[in-house]
């Protein structure tokens, strides 16, 4: 077997705080997957007006209802998402999860509360992140005001059985 | 017989008897136990325990009644299954029996396979930046690993959070 296998090392990171590299890419799934739906659901009340008015309906970035709508949209992705698991698409997909500042499941409120305060992060040149980097727990300011942690939630033990199960029959296979 | 109410003639006779076999039964019962380890002794019980047939023992035995009177919840009680589990050699045993190819049909395929590929690189790339920030912002003392519910977990082997 050569190489390390998925998860090699990693058995006990599951609880762990969760680092930059993650978060940073777990954020950029979830801007693709939210503008995406979101142009995708434009595109459709654009063809159900057609459909009925006759009419070609544009939509603009500069115009403020799409803007208003695209906010709500975003509240409604981030705030349901981790209000109801704790986890957004692409946080589900790097095995990162929302939970309690004390480890606990996260409460439904608190993640409404993450979503309202998560462009407060944005402010200052993005300074509201720099504490994933910087600071004990990993968390940056929406973290800090609505009581919450992110934590690698993935089975690396269960990515490594299936790497072991996986090699096992080419390994056969190099012995013949 | 107003005279005989309440007293039974037989009660003397009776108490007489019991004054006699009691110290011969305790008699018996010295003289059996120095009889039975006098036996113990003399037989050879390996020799025994050769002509015993064990198949046709076992046969006689009802397994399933057996087991029923088990009660297994006391019995796993008793037992620390966590470090039962420590003690097992899990590649070894993914890698010499059939449980490997049963993980592998059923955890999905090479998107499971590009996902776990994909999660390990980044926790290995949150590692690296995690050190290099140490160094230039001078840590000291290391950080928390985890949340406080969830640290006794996470040294145990991880759980859901």
């Amino acid at each position: 077997m050569s190489g390390q296998a998925p998860g090699a090392g990693l058995e006990t990171m599951q609880g762990h705080y969760a680092g930059s590299v993650s978060r940073f890419a777990a954020y950029v799934i979830d801007v693709a997957v939210s503008s995406g739906l979101f142009a995708a659901g434009l595109a459709l009340v654009s063809y159900a007006a057609q459909v009925v008015t006759g009419h070609v309906i544009g939509w603009s970035r500069q115009d403020v209802l799409v803007a208003v709508l695209l906010a709500a949209w975003q509240l409604l992705y981030y705030g349901y998402s981790w209000a109801s698991g704790g986890k957004t698409f692409g946080m589900a997909v790097l095995g990162v999860q929302v939970v309690r500042a004390d480890g606990m499941i996260i409460d439904p409120w608190r993640g409404v509360l993450r979503a309202l305060v998560f462009p407060l992060s944005f402010l200052l040149l993005g300074l509201g992140f720099a504490g994933i980097l910087v600071q004990r727990e990993h968390r940056a300011l929406h973290d800090l005001i609505a009581g919450t942690a992110v934590v690698y939630s993935w089975d690396a033990r269960s990515a490594r059985l299936r790497f072991l199960s996986r090699s096992r029959p080419s390994a056969a296979g190099d012995a013949r | 017989m107003p005279i005989l109410n309440g007293v039974d003639p037989l009660d003397g006779l009776r108490r007489a008897g019991k004054r006699v076999t009691d110290p011969l039964e305790s008699l018996a019962q010295s003289v059996a136990q120095h009889v039975v380890e006098l036996v113990v002794h003399a037989v050879d019980l390996n020799a025994l325990l050769q002509q015993v047939d064990l198949d046709a023992l076992l046969a006689r035995v009802d397994v399933n009644e057996f087991l029923a009177r088990v009660d297994v919840s006391a019995l796993l009680d008793r037992v620390d299954v966590n470090e039962v589990l420590r003690r097992v050699d899990v590649d070894a045993l993914v890698a010499e029996t059939d449980l490997g190819a049963v993980i592998a049909q059923s955890s999905g395929g090479l998107a499971t396979e590009a996902l776990d590929a994909a999660r390990s690189s980044a926790v290995g790339l949150d590692g690296f930046v995690d050190r290099w920030v140490g160094r230039v912002v001078r840590r000291r003392h290391p950080l928390p690993v985890a949340p406080p519910a969830l640290l006794d977990a996470a040294d145990h082997g991880g759980t859901q959070a």
